[in-house]
């Protein structure tokens, strides 16, 4: 039987982001406090639930907005599974974020 | 001393003030829209008293400014035939706010109205009822708030009635030839008339013939009314800006759409809502649309 994860969810989305798209830069944010009220978080009584995502990474180049954030729900396929309701995810390649590469 | 009902463009949201947002009401076939509620026109009632009007601008030359003039009276208004090409119609009338008044092929008067862009509105007037718009007078409204609108639509409505003795047949309560529907209070769409009743096509299908037989869907959490999510009422507020007509289903509606949350997550590959189809392309959720909409790109993938 699977032990419920020590980490956070944040930071289980942070490593694999980190690992998976090999981001230049990966944030995370758990919101879920600003969601308490919300229907669908009251029925299933699950804690983190929305979450902030602000990515960059190479591999978003010449991708269409679609295709990085299914990219990025791809990967967090299982957190979705398990209780993720929410992302809002913004997405950048480097050159988009101005970061130097 | 008499008291009329007259339909009149009270409503709050009223369609009046800006019918020249195109709207329609659903004409899906294989979906089933909401019952519409009879609650979109409200009534006035107005007592019929003389009024006095100013008229002591009305020889002034109307040129460029309409700003100076105070409202004419209906009696001294021109009238202008409406032109059977309508593509001439935004020319010969002005895009601003003021009351109108609509004229059939004898020259009864038909229906008074107040509209923010009185062009637009004779335009969608000619196009939905040709027969009855011959011809219109327009009071142009310098002042572009509601008060000053229904003033003007008033002081024409009394004029009328104190020279005829009738009410436009357009204006009589329960007349709802003039009235367009609000985009606002357009109804959520249904995929299936009710859980009870068993599917003869799987729910992949319904949302597949949905997304591409409308050019724009949301789905989102709640009716378009009353969102039940904030990034769902993001992207209602979004696409009300916008001002594009599109179909809207509550994915959160068990009874009438009943499996369509988990089912339409695997029909796109999107776990998440809200979610914009578009020609029967995913454009993506509250982000996707947010960041288009600031920049600005949104209207282009609306007239695509």
């Amino acid at each position: 039987m699977a032990s419920r994860p020590l980490l956070s969810r944040a930071t289980r989305i942070k490593s694999k982001l980190q690992s998976s798209l090999e981001a230049a830069m990966v944030e995370v944010e758990d919101v879920s406090y600003q969601h308490a009220g919300h229907v669908a978080v009251k029925e299933s009584g699950a804690s983190e639930t929305h979450f902030n995502v602000n990515i960059v990474s190479q591999k978003f180049e010449g991708q269409s907005l679609v295709k990085r954030h299914r990219m990025v729900y791809d990967l967090l396929f299982d957190e979705l599974q398990s209780g993720l309701h929410a992302l809002s995810i913004k997405a950048k390649t480097p050159k988009e974020a101005g970061l130097n590469n | 001393m008499a008291t009329f009902n007259l339909s009149s463009p009270k409503h709050p949201n009223s369609p009046f003030v800006s019918s020249n947002v195109p709207s329609r009401i659903s004409p899906v076939v294989a979906f089933y829209p909401i019952p519409k509620s009879s609650f979109l026109l409200s009534s006035i009632s107005l007592r019929l008293r003389p009024i006095t009007i100013k008229t002591e601008s009305k020889t002034k030359a109307r040129g460029s400014s309409y700003v100076v003039s105070a409202l004419k009276k209906l009696s001294d208004a021109d009238l202008v035939t409406v032109p059977p090409e309508t593509e001439a119609i935004p020319g010969l009338f002005p895009s601003d706010a003021g009351v109108y008044a609509v004229y059939d092929g004898n020259g009864d008067l038909q229906f008074v109205g107040i509209s923010r862009n009185v062009a637009a509105s004779v335009l969608s007037h000619r196009k939905s009822v040709p027969e009855l718009c011959s011809s219109v007078k327009v009071g142009v409204v310098d002042d572009p708030e509601r008060a000053a609108l229904t003033q003007a639509w008033k002081s024409w409505m009394e004029e009328h009635i104190s020279a005829t003795g009738k009410v436009p047949p357009g204006n009589e309560s329960g007349n709802n030839t003039w009235v367009r529907q609000p985009p606002r209070k357009k109804s959520d769409l249904r995929l299936t008339p009710g859980r009870h009743v068993q599917l003869t096509v799987p729910l992949e299908e319904l949302i597949d013939r949905l997304v591409k037989e409308n050019k724009v869907v949301a789905f989102i959490k709640g009716s378009r009314s009353a969102p039940l999510c904030g990034f769902s009422q993001r992207i209602v507020g979004i696409l009300e800006s916008v001002g594009v007509d599109y179909e809207s289903v509550d994915v959160l509606d068990e009874e009438y759409n009943p499996g369509l949350r988990e089912t339409l997550k695997t029909y796109s590959s999107w776990p998440t809502f809200p979610q914009v189809f578009v020609n029967g392309e995913l454009v993506g959720g509250c982000d996707i649309l947010t960041s288009m909409y600031e920049k600005g790109e949104l209207a282009d993938v609306f007239q695509k």
